[in-house]
């Protein structure tokens, strides 16, 4: 069983490529595949149990969107027949119609989401994060050049309970299409979210076992009890 | 109208030091933030020193600074310096105003000598133009403030001036690619026994070539992406450095600058390679401004690194050291957790590189200590890491990750009560981990600690 990372040369700012350390020390049979730029991702050809791709630098986003961009038709039938992926943060700018900047930097995506960002490079956005994934408290930071907008009301990954979603008119946040999982927030996501990792490993047919779980659990416990403390801004 | 405005703030800000002198606030920015507010352009209109070298880079920058005008000083130069207030735009207005009269004419100074933020410096360079402009290094550093070093290098290139001289870090790609039309010299430090050619930090932020994305290849590593790499593909290269340091013996305390072919020896005043970096980059500055290298090497032996961020003391069996690693930032973490391990004997470890401001009103991003090298503080000679205040989940979640064994982690809420679950064994270095939040209580906290170790000893002593 593998996981395939993209790209981890340049996507893994923000402790991003800890989600697939904690998934492999849960489930040390899991073999974990790097792919660069130059190699053809490998999900296209074999069975990947996961394809994750983390946070970049804007150089890093072009060059992650030139390397998929000749594969996209190909990489838009596996997320139809049902292929798990995850994308962190700026990932999903990668997938989206692009982003336009204020400094005058622009990127065209891929345009698999529905969703297009406006970055403002000198005002950074850092909040941090409670939603609902279902029943499942999801929490996390975000800490981005700006937010994504223009997407329809649906197919979102979590619901915000504290924080911003996909920008601040939406309760929406990421983007789940069938087992492609995208969302803004940063870092490491499912170290942050036991019972998330638990749920991607037994979507990957990984068994459910969690590493480190109760100091994992204890962590997660302090932090969902934090985050939902009244008068606790979200905002920095 | 504007002169006006810009002579009104000034006053209003000479005024104040006084007033802050009385009510003991000197040496805060509160000058320079006061002349800001009335004349948002005060860095245009204030004097200037005629020979300004600024001063940036993510580490190294204070100490840089420091002993710059420590070196200059002591060579009867009159050096006007923010060294004693901040790096942005109020500090360095305060310590411009300081060094004016009352029309805003510059009093007789040499030079300045200015640490500058990095992402101040768009406010800063428009108007105060450095004639050199010194990058230390460009790391990941709080990626809520920065992002990431790309995005620091894209905001040095657009805002340094284009007369400016650099002087670069050969051994660091990212700063190497700042303002590449600017003239510039480098320095760094060549191949070191202890280097490697795969990196083993989680941070490598140079991995493929800035020209055509090709895999690089590392002749030389030191740590994350410092060293020297060359491109496979199409031939892009680290740059020769014109100050290299050579034959660095950090157990005898040598080494050798080499400049134009010649070797000129120095004596090391640091056992840290980091330190030694700052040391080479000095020299560069003041070769560049003339002086000789038996000159540089005579002051600088007889000259001291601040200690603000390392200090240790001998007390009873045990010896007590505080190191500071700045919360919010892997790269210093790493740093910290790599000297430590490497140094010899048993150590104990209290960690509190928290972001006390973020606990009460916010919740810290701990996406940092994901990026940092924890797997370093598996060490055996590490027997013992207590995890204080409101992030100590996290930090034995990730120890536990890097591969420490649970039953070396302890965890406490409180502080003190952390400083008291040290063991304190004889022979032992028990070191305080703390950031620039939690320096007043990393005082208070350390005063503890002696205590407690004091205690202890005596404890054994009558038993």
């Amino acid at each position: 069983m593998k996981i395939e990372v993209l790209f981890p040369e340049i996507c893994n700012l923000c402790g991003d490529l800890m989600n697939v350390r904690y998934l492999q020390q849960s489930c040390p049979e899991l073999q974990v595949v790097e792919t660069d730029l130059h190699t053809r991702p490998r999900f296209l050809d074999e069975e990947i149990a996961l394809v994750y791709m983390g946070s970049a630098t804007e150089r890093g986003l072009e060059l992650a969107v030139q390397a998929l961009e000749p594969v996209k038709e190909e990489m838009e039938q596996r997320i139809a027949q049902g292929q798990l992926m995850l994308f962190t943060g700026n990932a999903l700018d990668a997938l989206s119609q692009g982003v336009d900047s204020d400094n005058g930097w622009k990127l065209q995506g891929l345009g698999i989401l529905p969703t297009r960002a406006q970055y403002h490079m000198m005002q950074r956005h850092n909040s941090f994060y409670l939603g609902k994934m279902g029943e499942m408290d999801i929490v996390g930071f975000k800490s981005l050049f700006g937010h994504t907008y223009g997407a329809p009301e649906e197919n979102e990954l979590f619901r915000t309970v504290k924080g911003i979603g996909r920008n601040q008119q939406t309760a929406l946040e990421g983007f789940r299409i069938r087992n492609l999982l995208a969302t803004y927030v940063t870092g490491p996501l499912l170290v942050l979210n036991p019972p998330l990792a638990r749920y991607l490993l037994q979507e990957m047919g990984a068994g459910d076992h969690l590493a480190f779980e109760e100091a994992a659990m204890e962590a997660y416990r302090i932090r969902v009890a934090e985050f939902a403390e009244e008068g606790r801004s979200y905002l920095y | 109208m504007s002169k006006l405005r810009f002579l009104l703030a000034l006053w209003m800000a000479k005024l104040s030091i006084p007033a802050l002198k009385i009510t003991r606030h000197n040496g805060t920015d509160f000058p320079g933030s006061l002349a800001l507010r009335i004349c948002p352009q005060f860095l245009k209109y204030i004097g200037k020193p005629g020979k300004i070298i600024a001063v940036t880079g993510t580490n190294g920058k204070t100490t840089v600074s420091n002993l710059l005008v420590d070196l200059l000083e002591k060579n009867g130069k009159k050096v006007l310096s923010n060294r004693a207030g901040s790096n942005i735009a109020s500090g360095i207005s305060t310590a411009l105003l300081k060094g004016c009269d009352l029309l805003g004419r510059p009093r007789q100074y040499d030079l300045a000598v200015l640490e500058v933020d990095e992402r101040a410096s768009v406010r800063i360079y428009p108007y105060v133009k450095p004639d050199y402009v010194v990058i230390t290094n460009l790391f990941r550093d709080s990626i809520m403030r920065n992002a990431h070093p790309y995005f620091i290098a894209d905001i040095l290139t657009s805002a340094i001036p284009a007369q400016a001289k650099l002087i670069l870090n050969a051994d660091d790609l990212i700063s190497c690619g700042v303002a590449p039309e600017n003239e510039r010299v480098y320095f760094g430090i060549d191949h070191l026994a202890s280097d490697v050619t795969e990196c083993i930090n989680l941070i490598d932020d140079v991995r493929i070539c800035p020209h055509c994305a090709a895999k690089l290849v590392y002749d030389y590593r030191r740590y994350h992406h410092i060293g020297k790499a060359h491109c496979p593909q199409c031939g892009f290269a680290s740059p020769q450095a014109q100050y290299l340091a050579k034959n660095v013996d950090l157990e005898q305390g040598t080494m050798e600058l080499q400049e134009d072919g010649a070797c000129y020896p120095y004596r090391l005043i640091t056992d840290s390679i980091f330190n030694v970096y700052n040391m080479v980059t000095v020299a560069a500055v003041l070769r560049q401004l003339g002086f000789t290298h038996q000159q540089i090497s005579a002051d600088m032996a007889q000259s001291a690194i601040t200690a603000t961020r390392h200090s240790q003391e001998k007390v009873g069996d045990v010896t007590l050291i505080k190191q500071m690693s700045k919360e919010k930032n892997a790269l210093a973490g790493s740093r910290a957790f790599d000297y430590i391990a490497h140094r010899s004997g048993c150590k104990e470890l209290l960690l509190m590189m928290n972001c006390l401001g973020d606990t009460h009103h916010w919740s810290e991003n701990t996406c940092w200590i994901f990026d940092a090298d924890f797997e370093f503080l598996k060490d055996e000679s590490i027997v013992q890491i207590v995890c204080a205040g409101a992030r100590r989940a996290d930090y034995r979640l990730r120890l536990l990750m890097a591969g420490v064994p649970d039953e070396k982690i302890i965890c406490e809420a409180d502080e003190f009560r952390a400083a008291e679950k040290l063991r304190y064994d004889a022979g032992d270095d028990v070191y305080l981990l703390y950031g620039t939040d939690s320096l007043a209580l990393a005082y208070r906290v350390y005063d503890h600690m002696k205590q407690q170790a004091l205690l202890r000893q005596n404890k054994e002593g009558q038993a």
